[in-house]
């Protein structure tokens, strides 16, 4: 229905967090502001909602990713190559 | 002196006038005089090494300052010795701060000094200065080249030592608070010869990075010496060049570095650079929550303000009766069929308000489920409302609070529904 189920359950859980939030900024400001009627309402809340749950799932189980540059290529060789290598396996 | 003794004479017999006799006294306060009344002497940085330092019991400090060509002599008074983090000793390099007089009881020059510090540290804190006047008025510090940290940061670059706490600081802040992000480490020796071009070369590579938000520059405390790097014109001329906001955290609160001034955001640790960098994750579950309780109260506002326009519409419709009234008095036929429409009106709206009301206490699923009721669903979504949409054998996913069941229709009942609750 309309634009509010654009999200597939797959771009959920890969969007960047800070789009989904944006994403839920947007739904909200629309049902605040009161232009869409009742159906696409109930739609966007419906989206909403999952977007929200999605956002909490991030949360709980975001891990923190780090890369480590050039350690493969030699400190000055890498330059923009920038093949992401982990840093230390044993964190994560 | 015997080879030109001869040449002496010659120079005064040239004069009519007889050469005029000064006594001791008069020549050495006459010397004193040229050397008070000259305004640099009296203000002057003298580098130099200290050699044979002598500390008699008057608590002033006697030395001589030397360079590879001359020495002069040197006093340091009780008082300023007292003051100085710098005792004299030999073979010290030093810059000497102070003044040149005369000492007239025995004809001798010397450096009546104020304030030592070590020559590296002064040639250092010379270079800082003349540097920092230098870029400063090039604009590099400028406010208005300052650019806003990105609010939601998605991958950090981080030029920093891979050993050592700093990194290890930086992880665990960004982890506590917001670990949604990929930090980028671009290492890096941060101490000694090495460490400008090092630090340089770490920048440029983490510059060219695709989707880099913001970049961090840190380190930790140490001696001006130790933090040089952080000073060095091609570190900072690199930091101009970044494409993204860059936050530096050097050393302690009270380093200030000329990579602080360049940064779009300077942090006072590196710790606070983190901090500065990724927002505070610990808030957002409420964030999020706010944000759905907004959504719910603008749904059930949403209804409510339809319900205030229906009930309008119906006192308009209402208000407009009389006009129908005065109709009757023409023809009774008239009045009834627009009673009847009036009324089949109200109903219609009545029955769509009523829809709306219960589409929205059908909206807090959370609740009614929690209540105890559940839902079925067909395989696509279709919510179950009457036994022909599922015959006999039909997978049924039955909504619950807790969860889901997966279920299959064994028999069916076309008649009851709602009573059969009770």
């Amino acid at each position: 229905m309309t634009q509010a189920e654009s999200i597939s359950d797959a771009e959920l859980a890969e969007r960047p967090f800070d789009e989904l939030v944006a994403e839920l900024q947007r739904i909200v400001a629309a049902l605040e502001a009161g232009s869409v009627g009742l159906e696409e309402s109930i739609a966007l809340y419906r989206e909403g909602l999952r977007i929200h749950a999605a956002c909490e799932e991030r949360l709980r189980n975001a891990e923190l990713t780090i890369t480590e540059l050039g350690r493969r290529a030699g400190a000055t060789a890498s330059v923009g190559a920038g093949e992401p290598v982990p840093a230390d396996p044993g964190e994560r | 002196m015997a080879d030109f003794a001869p040449e002496r004479p010659t120079l005064w017999q040239a004069s009519t006038l007889p050469p005029r006799i000064l006594r001791v006294t008069d020549l050495n306060r006459r010397v004193r005089a040229l050397l008070d009344g000259d305004p640099t002497l009296a203000d002057v940085w003298v580098e130099g090494e200290i050699s044979t330092p002598s500390f008699p019991p008057s608590g002033h400090c006697f030395f001589t300052l030397k360079d590879s060509a001359s020495q002069v002599r040197a006093v340091i008074f009780r008082e300023e010795l007292a003051r100085s983090a710098v005792r004299p000793q030999h073979g010290m390099a030093v810059i000497c701060h102070g003044r040149v007089r005369a000492y007239e009881p025995q004809g001798v020059y010397q450096l009546y000094v104020e304030s030592i510090t070590p020559a590296g540290a002064g040639d250092l804190h010379a270079r800082y200065e003349q540097l920092r006047a230098r870029l400063a008025n090039e604009g590099l510090f400028d406010q208005d080249r300052k650019r806003p940290l990105p609010r939601w940061p998605r991958r950090i670059g981080v030029v920093t030592s891979p050993v050592g706490a700093v990194w290890q600081d930086i992880r665990n802040v960004v982890r506590r608070r917001y670990p949604l992000v990929e930090l980028v480490l671009s290492p890096t020796v941060v101490q000694g010869e090495a460490a400008s071009p090092a630090v340089v070369v770490a920048l440029k590579r983490v510059f060219a990075q695709r989707g880099i938000d913001l970049v961090i520059l840190a380190r930790g405390g140490g001696s001006l010496e130790d933090l040089w790097a952080f000073n060095d014109e091609r570190v900072v001329r690199t930091l101009v060049t970044s494409p993204v906001p860059v936050v530096v955290g050097v050393g302690h609160e009270s380093d200030v570095t000329l990579a602080d001034f360049v940064a779009d955001v300077r942090a006072p640790t590196p710790s606070a650079a983190a901090e500065l960098a990724v927002p505070d994750g610990t808030q957002l579950p409420a964030i999020l929550d706010r944000l759905r309780d907004r959504a719910s109260s603008a749904l059930l506002g949403g209804a409510a303000q339809r319900r205030r326009q229906l009930v309008a519409e119906a006192r308009a419709l209402v208000s407009a009766a009389p006009d129908l009234g005065a109709a009757r008095q023409r023809t009774a036929d008239l009045v009834d069929r627009g009673h009847r429409a009036l009324t089949a009106r109200l109903e219609r709206h009545r029955a769509t308000l009523d829809g709306v009301r219960d589409g929205l206490r059908a909206l807090g699923p959370a609740a009614t489920l929690a209540r105890g009721y559940a839902v079925a669903r067909l395989a696509d979504g279709t919510i179950v409302r009457e036994p022909a949409q599922a015959p006999v054998g039909e997978r049924l996913e039955v909504v619950i609070a807790r969860g889901l069941l997966g279920t299959r229709v064994e028999k069916a009942r076309s008649d009851g529904g709602e009573e059969l609750l009770r």
